[in-house]
C-alpha cells in the first residue's frame, strides 16, 4: 500500500514532466471554452432551462475531446516502460502487478479529473453574471460531472489495457481509439435498428443518450453499473496482460 | 545466498537455460561469463523474479523466486542490462522514488539516497535530469538504485557495457568496494573484468554451466603443459637442436625473427619449468639471450577451450 502511493504519485507527476500533458490541457480547455461560449450564446437567445448542461456534457465537442484525450493520456503508460526497459526495474521491485496497474490507472484518472477542475469556473461565472436567479441547476451539473467521470474512467481503463498489450505507443493509442470509437458508435445503432428489441438493446449501451440523461440530472443506476463493471473488466484484463510475461 | 537446482527455461523454439545448477555463498563475488546469447541474462532475470523458470527451482536467501517473489525482490538489487531509467526524472527524484518503492521508510529515505550517491560518485548530480546524463553517469544512477535499499544480494547484468575505459575502471573499483558488504553476481562477456573483480567464475555456454572455479584454479586445470618463450641470437638450427635436447622439453617451435634475434616457443612437460635449463644452454654456448619467460594460459584460451567460441562472438 505504501509503495502503491509512491507509484501513483510518480505516475501523476510524470504527466507534468512531459509536454503532452500541457498540450492535452490546452486542447481540452480550448474546446470546452468554445462549448461554454455556445452555452452562453444559447442562454442569451432565451431560457433553455435544464438542457443548458447538455450543451457542455452532451455536445459533439465533449465526445471529440474524450475520444482523443483517453488514448493520448494512456498510450505511454506501459509501452514506454517496455521500450526503455524500465518495466524490468519496475517489476523486479517489490510491487505487485495489481498495484502497478492500479497506480498507473489512478494516475491517469487523477490527471483526467484535474483537467475538469477549471470548468467549475463556468458555473461560477454564470451565477455571478447572469440576470437569472438560477441559470444552472445544481442537479444537472453534478449529473454531468458524474457522467463525465464514469465515461472517462471507462475510456481510460480501455487505454490502460491497450498500453499493457501493445508494444509501441502509437499502436496503443490507435487500438484504444478504435475500441472506444466502436463502443461510442454502437450506441447510434439504437437509432438505426429496425426491430424494437435491437433498438432497446443498443439504447442500453448508448453513451450519447447516457450523457444526455446525466446532464439533465437523471442518474440512472443502469449506466452507472455498466461503466463501473466495464472499467473493472478492462483493469482485470490489464493486470492479466502485465502478468503475461510470466506465462511465456 | 543463491541456490539454483536443475533450472531450465524454454522460449518458443529454443532452450535458453538448460538444467543449470549452482550455489553462491554469502559474501562471494561471482562472475557469470558467457558469449552473447549463452543464457546469462535469462538466468539473471529468473533470479531477479522478472521471468519464471520452465522447470527447476531457484532460491535467493532461502526464498523461492516464484512462490516468495516479493520477499526475494526485497532482498536483491538488480541492475538490468543498459541500466534502464526514467529519462524525464531528476537523479534525486528517481532515487527517492525507487527507495520508497523498495520499502525504505520516509525518514530514512533522504539519508539513504545521500549515502548511495556518495558511494556511486553522484554527489553533485542530484539535480540533473537523467535523460541528459552521459552513459557512465546513467550506469552509476542504476547502481545507486540497486544499492538504495541496502540489499543482501546484487545482481548486475553487464555493468560495464558501453562505458569508456576510464569509466570501466571506476565501475570495477566501485564493485570491488561493494564486495565487502554485499554478495554480488555479475554477468559479463569481458574476460579481464572477471579476473579484475571476481573470486569465482561460472562459465555458461548454450544454456549449460561448463565450469565453476576461481580464475586461478581454472587456469591451473587447463594448463596442458608449461610453455616458455625465449629470444636468443644464435645459429637457428643449432639453437633449436640444443633446446630440443634439454630434459622435459616436448617440442620447440621457432617463431618470428628480428635481426639476429629469433623467438622460440618451447612446450615443456606438465608441471615443469624449463627456464633454468634454457638459460644454462644459452650461457654455455655464449648465445646472447634477451627474453625468457613462462607463458600462462589466459582466461581467453580457457574460455575458448571450454566453449569452443571466442568471447564476444555470437553463437551460431
Amino acid at each position: 500500500m505504501k509503495n502503491f502511493l509512491t507509484l501513483w504519485k510518480k505516475e501523476l507527476a510524470a504527466y507534468f514532466l512531459s509536454p503532452m500533458a500541457y498540450v492535452v490541457m490546452i486542447f481540452f480547455l480550448l474546446v470546452f471554452g468554445f462549448s461554454f461560449w455556445l452555452l452562453v450564446h444559447a442562454l442569451v437567445e432565451g431560457p433553455a432551462g435544464a438542457s443548458v448542461m447538455q450543451e457542455l456534457f452532451g455536445s459533439l465537442f465533449f465526445w471529440i475531446v474524450l475520444l482523443v484525450a483517453a488514448p493520448v493520456l494512456t498510450m505511454r503508460l506501459f509501452t514506454e516502460e517496455k521500450t526503455t526497459g524500465t518495466i524490468e526495474t519496475l517489476m523486479t521491485a517489490p510491487v505487485t502487478e495489481v498495484g502497478v496497474v492500479m497506480a498507473k490507472y489512478l494516475g491517469a484518472l487523477s490527471f483526467y479529473v484535474i483537467l475538469w477542475i477549471p470548468t467549475a469556473a463556468y458555473g461560477i461565472i454564470l451565477h455571478a453574471f447572469s440576470p437569472l436567479t438560477a441559470p444552472v441547476d445544481l442537479g444537472p451539473m453534478m449529473g454531468g460531472y458524474l457522467g463525465a467521470l464514469l465515461v472517462g474512467a471507462f475510456y481510460l481503463s480501455v487505454g490502460v489495457l491497450c498500453s499493457a498489450v501493445a508494444v509501441h505507443q502509437i499502436m496503443a493509442a490507435v487500438a484504444c481509439f478504435a475500441a472506444i470509437g466502436v463502443f461510442f458508435f454502437t450506441g447510434f445503432f439504437a437509432f438505426l435498428a429496425r426491430s424494437e428489441a435491437a433498438r432497446d438493446a443498443f439504447a442500453y449501451v448508448s453513451s450519447v443518450s447516457h450523457m444526455l440523461d446525466f446532464a439533465r440530472g437523471v442518474v440512472d443506476t443502469r449506466p452507472v453499473a455498466l461503466y463501473v463493471s466495464l472499467t473493472a473488466l478492462m483493469l482485470f484484463a490489464a493486470v492479466r496482460a502485465v502478468e503475461a510475461r510470466r506465462w511465456k | 545466498m543463491i541456490r539454483v537446482t536443475h533450472l531450465t527455461k524454454r522460449f518458443a523454439g529454443c532452450v535458453a537455460v538448460d538444467d543449470v545448477s549452482f550455489r553462491i555463498e554469502p559474501g562471494e563475488v561471482v562472475g557469470f561469463l558467457g558469449v552473447n546469447g549463452a543464457g546469462k541474462t535469462t538466468t539473471l532475470r529468473i533470479l531477479s523474479c522478472y521471468l519464471p523458470a520452465t522447470s527447476g527451482t531457484a532460491e535467493v536467501a532461502g526464498f523461492d523466486v516464484f512462490r516468495d517473489s516479493l520477499e526475494v525482490r526485497r532482498r536483491i538489487g538488480y541492475l538490468p542490462e543498459n541500466a534502464p531509467l526514467y529519462p524525464e526524472m531528476r537523479v534525486d527524484e528517481y532515487l527517492r522514488f525507487r527507495a520508497r518503492l523498495k520499502g525504505v521508510s520516509p525518514a530514512a529515505c533522504r539519508r539513504r539516497v545521500q549515502e548511495v550517491k556518495d558511494r556511486c560518485g553522484l554527489k553533485d548530480a542530484g539535480r540533473r535530469i537523467i535523460g541528459q546524463l552521459s552513459r557512465g553517469y546513467r550506469q552509476r544512477v542504476g547502481l545507486a538504485d540497486c544499492l538504495v535499499h541496502d540489499p543482501e544480494l546484487l545482481i548486475l547484468d553487464e555493468p560495464t557495457l558501453g562505458l569508456d575505459p576510464a569509466q570501466v575502471i571506476q565501475v570495477r573499483e566501485l564493485i570491488r568496494a561493494l564486495a565487502r558488504r554485499h554478495t554480488i553476481l555479475l554477468s559479463t562477456h569481458i574476460l579481464p573484468e572477471v579476473e579484475a573483480v571476481c573470486r569465482r567464475v561460472l562459465i555458461i555456454n548454450r544454456g549449460r554451466i561448463v565450469a565453476s572455479d576461481s580464475p586461478g584454479q581454472l587456469r591451473e586445470n587447463l594448463q596442458s603443459g608449461a610453455r616458455a618463450v625465449t629470444e636468443i641470437a644464435g645459429p637457428a638450427d643449432e639453437v633449436r637442436r640444443g633446446l630440443e635436447a634439454l630434459p622435459d622439453v616436448r617440442s620447440v617451435r621457432p617463431d618470428e625473427e628480428d635481426g639476429p634475434w629469433r623467438r622460440y616457443l618451447i612446450e615443456g612437460a606438465h608441471g615443469t619449468d624449463v627456464r633454468p635449463a634454457v638459460f644454462e644452454l644459452a650461457a654455455r654456448n655464449g648465445w646472447p639471450l634477451r627474453e625468457l619467460r613462462q607463458e600462462r594460459n589466459t582466461l581467453e584460451e580457457i574460455f575458448v577451450s571450454l566453449t569452443g567460441t571466442a568471447p564476444g562472438e555470437k553463437r551460431p
